[in-house]
């Protein structure tokens, strides 16, 4: 691990403590190990909070998380004496009870740790280049996820234009998946949409989502055999190297010509200029 | 081949103040008489024509605002929205514009040119990818570099010859156009959660190394590299009362040498605290005047709702904990940060009040065009779009009166903008927002309507409404071509990107491997960005000044 | 057989994106993947380039990449509410492309990110 002017002995000038529901493998890695009950993270976050301020909590608030008093007033006086404090935090928070309550109360705990030292907060992002999904769609957009162009222009509402949402009503007609296999993922209704619309594939793999689909095409693996950029979680970009030559097309060309099919039919859109109105 | 003919043309590069002249061009650049004979006629009588704006200091490609795109989707539903076509693609304007609506905003206010002023190497290969969907604009960008760690290291040791050798390799490795200083020492300092707030102190961390020096020693480096812009400059002590005394404490380190203040306005406070700030854009105006070695661009405010954001980390924290509203923090590595706060100023708040008197005041009361530029440090004074509301201000004493009507009573005393009746004229105009612009950038094909110079020209109609006029040109021409017509979007060609080259000894790549590998967590190899990546590169000169 | 090496390659497997592997590959798969995690050899090892599966399928019939990419069109242009989504084990190339083709459609688009 890096060691720097400030923490000259790497690892060791680091303390890096797991909050689970269970002990997994990560808890080796670790050097303090606290379990959470399940479902309890929001009450967790919110009795640091009042924790780091001063404010009173009682035993049976505390009881409830199921961890001591005494491992969260270590934690506490561990959090304020850092240099630098990180919290990254993963699905377990932010898909289980309380879902985006509990993300916002972690990045409220890092905001208001601020007061006493540096902290930061960032999430852990999966399956390789979805932070690059999440930056490019916003640059382009405005959005991270979530979107319409039905108007002709980006909109954005989750739970209304989110993939789930979308496929549970049956809002959609037909389906283009591209790195990703919801067949495997996502609920079996969302999957029975899948399959009764016509869905185009494509994956280096027959997928199950290939296997319920009118089209599959397959496309050379990123970073394997097909060349490109990659963002790291921190939304910094790496270029990729690969090792292996495909006989298979890329993604990006694939996807390049199928627009350009699409390009070469008569446009739906209204033609001629638009106006720059005065914006507000 | 495009014939402009008819119209009062104000091009303060050469002189030429409102007299009707007759433009050629062809092949993107205007060429004489002779070379062009045959294509459009555009009939500009009774017209007014000025070179196309150029931007010297704007956010609008990168990390930092695309975290303030995702901060912000409320105020994108409220925008206008721009509605794809066959050719174009959507966007949404507003705060944080989506990148292809930046380029249509720009163009639509008759501005050709824009410099991205705070791009971290580090990142400098997503802020590429940003410029090269940013249509129809040309393109610069400019490198984070008083907090890298290296180099304050290299500073530290008194290695300056090495620092210059690095300075360079970093430029060349982000492909970038010049050298931006944030708050020296401070953004480094943060990572702690310290600031850097005296120049003569040393930076946390460091024994020798000082805010002052860091400037000094930058400054040295860019006049002896050649690069063509001079040191782009964030001071210390950003937004805080009484912080022109570090202001002027820096201009007087940079003494004889080319310097560019960025958004002054941030940086002319007098007072003690919040309860006694005032404006300081007398005393600073009066040094400024004085010294022709420097530039300045405005960061003028404009009240009404915007985002923040900017490399000055500290100072957002402290943004955040006086507004309480949201806020996002960027730490990248050991080189910079970046922190992010959604802003309203508001008329009736004293504070912003006088923010927004010290940018117009500085704009009046410094008295060389060519040396303060247009700006609103987009988005963080105000939106770029807005810029035409300022022209209206500064052509008009009476508009700024009435405006000054709306300002809380206890002002009085702490701004003395009721006190100028400087009106702009169009010529000087011309020169803040194009001409002067372009030649701090040392785009000398930029902001010159000359024979040879880049085909960028804006044709407004007169209008006794300012605002409307500088809002909304008659048309807009790009290396030639009509990109806006009576207000609509006609082509969305892609802009270039001009970058740099400076010369830097063949062995800096040895001595920063391990250097680098101690201290970044992304291998060496793929920190570099490949020239593939930017489109339509232009490399302009290094001229080393000795 | 030829094995060549490569220094600093990028592994997407995870959001990790860690850059700094080294490969060890012949004409038909990789051998090494030095500085990997478990996850990352087991994807790097995992992909040959043997053509285990068909270009394309229509209807789980094999077709041509080029009969696959006009059926593709055909449909999206048809249907009335296209969805773009996924993005993730892919490139931002790619990803370009698809916030590009789902501008063009008027229709949805979304990430991984949605489950
Ligand atoms: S090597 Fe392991 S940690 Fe690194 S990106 Fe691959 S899977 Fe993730
Ligand atoms: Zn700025």
């Amino acid at each position: 691990m890096q060691k720097s002017r400030f923490l000259p002995r790497g690892r060791k000038d680091r303390t890096m403590v797991l909050v689970d529901i269970r002990e997994t493998k990560s808890v080796k890695a670790a050097d303090i190990f606290l379990q959470v009950r399940p479902g309890k993270d929001f009450e967790l976050l919110t009795i640091l909070r009042a924790m780091i301020k001063d404010q009173p909590i009682s035993d049976a608030e505390v009881a409830e998380t199921g961890v001591s008093i005494e491992a969260l007033q270590d934690l506490v006086a561990r959090m304020k004496a850092a240099k630098f404090g990180a919290m990254f935090f993963g699905m377990g928070l932010s898909m289980t009870r309380g879902k985006h309550m509990n993300s916002a109360a972690l990045l409220t705990l890092a905001a208001e740790m601020n007061a006493f030292t540096k902290f930061v907060a960032m999430p852990m992002r999966g399956h390789g280049n979805v932070t690059g999904a999440d930056v490019i769609m916003r640059w382009q957009t405005g959005y991270p996820f979530g979107i319409s162009f039905n108007r002709g222009y980006p909109r954005y509402n989750p739970g209304e234009f989110s993939t789930v949402d979308v496929l549970v009503r049956g809002d959609t007609d037909c389906v283009f998946v591209i790195g990703a296999d919801p067949g495997a993922t996502m609920p079996q209704p969302a999957i029975d949409h899948l399959a009764r619309v016509p869905t185009i594939v494509l994956d280096p793999h027959v997928t199950h989502t290939s296997r319920l689909a009118k089209v599959h095409i397959t496309t050379a693996p990123a970073g394997i055999s097909a060349p490109g950029t990659a963002y790291r979680m921190d939304e910094i970009p790496l270029p990729l190297r690969p090792a292996l030559k495909s006989s298979y097309p890329t993604d990006e060309e694939v996807t390049r010509r199928i627009k350009e099919a699409i390009q070469a039919k008569p446009d739906w859109m209204v033609e001629g200029p638009q106006r720059l109105e005065t914006q507000v | 081949m495009l014939r402009i003919t008819g119209g009062s043309v104000y091009d303060p590069a050469n002189s030429i103040n409102g007299e009707v002249r007759d433009l050629y061009i062809a092949d993107g650049k205007f060429v004489d008489k002779e070379s062009c004979d045959s294509g459009r006629v555009i009939d500009a009588t009774g017209m007014i024509i000025f070179p196309g704006g150029v931007d010297v200091h704007t956010h609008v490609a990168g990390g930092s605002i695309n975290f303030a795109r995702a901060m912000t989707p409320e105020d994108h539903r409220r925008t206008q929205a721009f509605i794809r076509t066959k050719t174009r693609r959507s966007g949404l304007g507003g705060m944080a514009p989506t990148t292809f609506a930046t380029g249509y905003l720009y163009a639509g206010m008759g501005y050709t040119t824009v410099n991205e002023a705070a791009v971290p190497v580090l990142s400098a290969r997503h802020t590429h990818e940003e410029l090269s969907d940013i249509p129809i604009v040309d393109k610069s960008s400019l490198v984070l570099m008083a907090n890298n760690e290296i180099f304050l290291d290299l500073l530290e040791e008194g290695e300056t010859e090495r620092a210059k050798q690095v300075i360079a390799w970093y430029l060349w490795a982000a492909k970038a156009y010049g050298i931006k200083a944030v708050n020296p020492g401070g953004v480094a300092a943060w990572k702690y959660g310290d600031n850097a707030s005296q120049l003569t102190e040393p930076v946390s961390g460091y024994k020798n190394v000082t805010p002052g020096n860091i400037v000094a020693q930058l400054a040295q480096i860019i006049d002896e590299l050649g690069i063509p812009h001079p040191i782009h400059l964030h001071c210390n002590n950003l937004g805080a009362p009484g912080n022109v005394s570090t202001t002027l404490e820096t201009m007087k380190h940079l003494e004889g040498r080319r310097a560019h203040f960025a958004h002054l306005q941030y940086h002319a406070y007098g007072g003690d605290d919040w309860g006694t700030m005032r404006s300081a854009s007398v005393e600073l105006a009066e040094y400024f005047n004085a010294h022709p070695n420097m530039t300045t661009d405005a960061g003028a405010v404009l009240f009404g709702d915007t985002v923040t954001i900017t490399a000055d980390g500290p100072w957002q924290h402290l943004l955040y904990k006086l507004t309480g509203r949201k806020w996002g923090n960027l730490d990248v590595e050991n080189e910079t940060g970046c922190g992010i706060v959604p802003y309203t100023y508001k008329p009736s708040n004293l504070v912003n009040a006088v923010q927004w008197a010290t940018g117009l005041e500085l704009l009046l009361l410094i008295d060389d065009p060519w040396r303060v530029f247009m700006s609103t440090d987009h988005p963080n004074g105000a939106c770029f779009w807005r810029y035409p509301e300022i022209l209206q201000l500064l052509m008009s004493a009476d508009f700024r009166k009435e405006c000054m009507a709306c300002l809380p009573a206890n002002i009085k005393n702490r701004i003395t903008l009721p006190e100028i009746d400087r009106e702009y004229t169009l010529y000087e105009l011309a020169t803040i927002i194009s001409a002067g612009p372009a030649r701090a950038l040392g785009l000398k094909q930029k902001g010159n309507l000359g024979v040879g110079a880049d085909a960028d020209v804006v044709i407004y109609n007169r209008n006794v409404n300012i605002a409307e006029m500088f809002g909304h040109p008659r048309y807009v021409i790009k290396s030639g071509e009509i990109v806006i017509e009576e207000g609509d979007i006609r082509e969305t060609p892609d802009g270039r990107e001009y970058i740099i080259k400076p010369s830097f000894d063949p062995g800096t790549d040895d001595f920063l491997q391990p250097l680098f590998e101690d201290r970044y967590c992304m291998s060496f190899e793929n920190y570099p960005v490949e020239m593939e990546r930017i489109e339509n590169p232009h490399l302009q000169d290094c001229k080393p000044q000795q | 057989m030829d094995l060549k090496v490569i220094d600093h390659a990028t592994c997407t497997f995870c959001g990790c994106v860690c850059d700094d592997i080294q490969l060890h590959a012949d004409d038909t798969r990789i051998h090494k993947a030095k500085g990997a995690c478990v996850l990352g050899k087991a994807w790097f090892l995992n992909h040959t380039t043997e053509r285990n599966c068909p270009a394309a399928l229509i209807d789980g019939k094999e077709a041509t990449v080029e009969e696959a990419i006009q059926v593709a069109a055909d449909l999206l242009y048809e249907a009335d509410m296209p969805l773009v989504y996924g993005m993730s084990n892919t490139t931002c190339e790619a990803q370009r492309e698809c916030v590009a083709m789902a501008d063009l459609l008027g229709g949805l688009l979304d990430s991984h990110t949605s489950l």
